[in-house]
């Protein structure tokens, strides 16, 4: 540990950052990188996407992680008759003193999960999108600010195309990390059929954390050193999706910060002193896939690309 | 003395010339070798203290004693010597006006023409190590200079630019990069037939070689040195026996007073001898300059190379001075040529005695002459015992011999070295009505296991006698051989034991042994590298045989492809100089772990890399884990001097 984290009061929110990551862990089982993500992008102060298909956990984990950071969290189930009123609330007439009251929706909350995002219409999506991207919600001219921390976990079926509208390349871009939850393997899945359901763990878990610390967690991962090695290689990565000839956009600008500030995130949760290359590598792939947009007559996938991008470029 | 200050390219220059002018310093006379050394040393401190120039009038008038001070020097001989010594000084000269990027520019350029120059005289192994040096510090010279002009430009934020070591390494870079070219110009460049230099010149600073005169002293004190005269390759690789191994100079048939001299009209040819007698050996010779004409092969020589040709007394003899390392083949048999008749007036001037000298050798002869009255071959093998039972010793002692030589050499000194023996026995040879010649050579040789070839120093340097027998012709009679065995079967530095000087011990003799094989190699693949096998390595690699154009076009091709290969490689490399000493430490431990299969992969981390290679590295081998790990906190953390030194340290102590 630097010096930089000797008081002891960075030292309590630190452990206590380790204490949430482990109670997460032991709900999701053997996903600690999907957990380690899901950090990443809180201490980066984004948000994440998680594509999958249904019953793999998605829920459980963001159930956890609400449960765990301690402030108050809402769920909205996506469907192609919500309206954005129904996600950032509605102004009412009150009859008493005649004026309108603002009755915040399901995303003033610390964490919102956003399930099946891509069953709501883009103009609903959109109402959720914006708010991720302000931190605030604006109803008949009237600017009400979102809480904070505010983190938003959305979670998209890839197969179940029917009926759907699938979230537009640019908005993709709203979410700091994308990623797959997957199958656990097969004594993970005999451990979860024998042991009890999941949600009995969920009842027991204790929060770890609470708004302000998080607050000065990720006030403090995004002062991690950052070396001039380091950022030469991300500007090499983000140069090499520019030039690659499989790829028709590559990444913008905001996705080089984007990638910056999860790297610092990444390094922060796992107890480096300092932003390493590895940091950048790992999360540069949840970062990268869903930006890019493939040359379909290519015939690689995003994620082939990525790990060839990685492969070949030279760490300095 | 700071290396790398402005003043840095000035001092270099200095150091490259210095080096390159050395071997022609040595050459010439010391006072003026001197004077040159003077002239830098002044220059040095010029640049130290930041003195001006002088004036030009000054600068004139001191050029100009310098220009006469040569013309003295060399006594107003023009030669090659003479060119070069003028060639340095008027470097010195021009040290005075070195004052500007543009001369010093132009002096450390004319360092590689220096060492050009040394090349007319000496092509030895040892001045390629010169080559090397001279090279080396010239292009730091030039580096420096560069730098110099450069200066305003340089970037604050690369400190460790101005390092000595990266200014060396990168003359020693591009000094690289100049070998593939190097070599192509070597293979390629159209070769004469003839040498350039042709012309007969002293191109042994005044060493000594085997002369054509036999006095008392005149073989010995070759004994003293070592250095190569020839060496031989036999195209069965099996060198002779030891006891024929006697290679043939020239041929002393006249007496003058006690001085054996060869004969004014020996350079005659003859025909080749007819019959061929015994089996023949074929050889091929490398022979160091000697300044003289003899080609010394095996006794007897039969034919030489084309240029050459063989006299009535058997001596090979070139149409030139040896004055550069000349290899030939030469055909020898190991009999003594057929029977032949021996002319009454060749006869009577091979009994030729100068009058009043030696009685108690003729009294002796004349004896001799009563007991075989017609037995000269019995005569001969009587003397030989005689030498044989009589207390007559093999040494080195050089006693001056007086007037009657042979005399008070057969009857009263007794010892001494081979020319005393074939001198005094040939005298009595010739007392005694046999027709006798003195021969000069070398006897022996140290066959070198390694190198496949036979090496003759100039110490084994010998002298015998030929008689003429009746019915036989000449014959070889070596009277040393009668009185040490030794001579013949372990050489001469076999048969006197006492050491010849402070630095004769085994290791070192093993240790010259050792450089004259790669000495050898030099000369065989290198130096002996001609027309004949350019053109032969051209034919083999299915080129056409040609002309100098042909091979000029074929040579600039080659030239254009090696020069883009080598820009190609140059743009691949091309890729960020290290940003700090870690990781230029890191560096060179990446390049040392390559070497030995270990390479890191352009996208692994430092410690991705090292977890890696764990199973590749030494059992329980966690240092290298533990470097990654801290090479990572140093290059990817915050500045951390002490973390770094310790760093490099241990990268430094590291072994894969």
């Amino acid at each position: 540990m630097s010096e930089a984290r000797a008081p002891t009061l960075a030292q309590d929110h630190f452990s206590a950052l380790q204490n949430a990551r482990a109670e997460v862990n032991r709900v999701i089982v053997d996903k600690p990188e999907v957990v380690d993500f899901a950090f990443t992008a809180l201490l980066a102060g984004g948000h994440l996407l998680i594509e999958d298909l249904p019953g793999v956990g998605k829920t459980t984990l963001a159930h956890a992680m609400s449960i765990t950071l301690g402030g108050n969290w809402q769920r909205v189930q996506f469907t192609n008759d919500m309206l954005p009123a129904d996600i950032v609330g509605v102004s009412v007439f009150k009859r008493d003193d005649s004026s309108f009251e603002f009755r915040p929706g399901p995303v003033f909350a610390n964490v919102v999960l956003a399930d099946e995002i891509n069953r709501a219409t883009p103009r609903t999506q959109s109402a959720l999108l914006e708010a991720m991207a302000e931190g605030q919600v604006t109803v008949d001219g009237q600017t009400h600010p979102l809480p904070q921390p505010f983190f938003v976990i959305a979670t998209q079926n890839p197969l179940d195309l029917a009926g759907t509208y699938p979230l537009p390349d640019s908005q993709l871009d709203r979410f700091l990390l994308r990623t797959r939850i997957g199958y656990p393997s097969a004594a993970e899945e005999r451990r979860l059929l024998t042991e009890p359901d999941r949600r009995t763990f969920l009842a027991d878990m204790q929060p770890c954390l609470d708004p302000d610390t998080v607050l000065a967690l990720i006030d403090q991962a995004s002062r991690l050193h950052v070396s001039e090695p380091v950022l030469d290689y991300i500007q090499a990565l983000i140069a090499a999706t520019r030039s690659h000839a499989a790829i028709r956009v590559g990444l913008s600008p905001r996705a080089g910060l984007a990638l910056i500030r999860t790297a610092r995130a990444h390094a922060f949760l796992n107890q480096d002193s300092f932003c390493a290359p590895e940091s950048v590598k790992t999360v540069f792939p949840g970062l990268a896939a869903h930006r890019l947009q493939v040359q379909p007559e290519s015939g690689l996938g995003s994620q082939e690309i990525i790990d060839e991008i990685l492969t070949s470029t030279a760490i300095p | 003395m700071n290396l790398t200050s402005p003043a840095s390219a000035v001092y270099w220059t200095l150091i490259a010339l210095t080096i390159t002018a050395s071997p022609h310093l040595m050459a010439m006379p010391p006072w003026l070798g001197g004077l040159f050394l003077v002239m830098v040393a002044w220059r040095w401190l010029a640049a130290s203290r930041s003195w001006s120039a002088p004036p030009t009038a000054l600068r004139l008038f001191i050029s100009l004693i310098l220009l006469i001070l040569v013309f003295v020097a060399s006594g107003g001989h023009w030669s090659r010597r003479a060119a070069t010594t003028l060639l340095c000084m008027m470097m010195a000269a021009k040290l005075m006006e070195m004052f500007q990027p543009r001369d010093l520019r132009l002096v450390a350029a004319l360092c590689f023409f220096m060492m050009t120059a040394q090349f007319l005289f000496n092509e030895r192994l040892v001045y390629l190590f010169y080559l090397g040096l001279g090279a080396w510090t010239a292009t730091m010279a030039l580096v420096s200079i560069q730098r110099l002009e450069s200066t305003p430009l340089q970037q604050p934020d690369r400190p460790w630019q101005g390092k000595l070591i990266d200014q060396s390494r990168q003359a020693a870079g591009m000094l690289v990069l100049a070998l593939p070219v190097a070599a192509l110009l070597f293979v390629l460049f159209p070769r004469l037939a003839q040498p350039l230099w042709g012309l007969p010149q002293q191109s042994m600073d005044g060493r000594t070689g085997l002369s054509d005169e036999l006095t008392a002293g005149s073989i010995a004190n070759l004994f003293l040195d070592d250095r190569p005269a020839f060496r031989v390759e036999f195209p069965d690789g099996q060198p002779p026996p030891v006891d024929a191994r006697y290679w043939r100079g020239p041929v002393l048939t006249e007496l003058d007073g006690s001085t054996w001299r060869r004969s004014q009209f020996a350079d005659a040819s003859s025909p080749l001898p007819e019959a061929r007698v015994g089996s023949e050996f074929e050889h091929r010779i490398q022979l160091e300059p000697h300044e003289r004409r003899w080609l010394f092969a095996l006794d007897h020589p039969r034919s030489g190379p084309e240029d050459s040709r063989l006299t009535t007394t058997r001596e090979l003899l070139a149409r030139n001075p040896i004055t550069a390392l000349t290899q030939y083949d030469a055909w020898s048999v190991n009999a003594p040529f057929g029977p032949q008749t021996l002319p009454a007036s060749a006869r009577a001037y091979y009994l030729a005695l100068p009058e009043g000298r030696n009685p108690r050798t003729r009294d002796f002869a004349n004896e001799l002459r009563q007991s075989f009255p017609d037995d000269d071959a019995g005569l001969a093998a009587h003397v030989l015992e005689w030498f044989r039972e009589e207390p007559f010793r093999y040494s080195l002692a050089t006693a001056p011999l007086g007037r009657h030589n042979a005399d008070e050499f057969l009857f009263d000194l007794r010892d001494g070295y081979c020319e005393y023996y074939a001198s005094a026995f040939a005298i009595l040879m010739r007392a005694a009505n046999i027709p006798s010649r003195v021969v000069l050579g070398y006897m022996g040789g140290d066959w070198q296991e390694g190198g496949q070839y036979l090496l003759v120093r100039q110490s084994d340097a010998h002298a015998w006698t030929e008689l003429w027998i009746d019915d036989a012709g000449w014959v070889r009679v070596d009277p040393t051989a009668a009185v040490s065995p030794e001579r013949i079967d372990y050489g001469a530095r076999g048969a006197i034991r006492e050491p010849r000087h402070a630095l004769d011990n085994e290791w070192l003799r093993n240790l010259r042994n050792r450089l004259d094989r790669a000495q050898h190699t030099w000369n065989r693949w290198i130096l002996g590298f001609d027309a004949a096998r350019q053109q032969r390595m051209l034919e083999r690699l299915g080129l056409p045989r040609g002309t100098h154009t042909t091979l000029a076009v074929i040579m600039v091709i080659a030239l254009a492809l090696v020069t883009l290969a080598l820009a190609l490689l140059l743009w691949r490399r091309d890729r960020q100089p290290p940003r700090s000493a870690a990781e230029r430490a890191w560096r060179m431990l990446l390049s040392r772990l390559g070497r030995r299969g270990m390479v890191k992969k352009p996208g692994e981390t430092p410690r991705e890399f090292a977890h890696r290679i764990q199973t590749d590295l030494a059992a329980g081998n966690n240092e290298f884990r533990q470097l990654a790990e801290l090479y990572s906190r140093v290059h990817y953390g915050p500045p951390h001097a002490e973390l770094a030194q310790d760093f490099i340290d241990t990268a430094r102590r590291f072994k894969p």
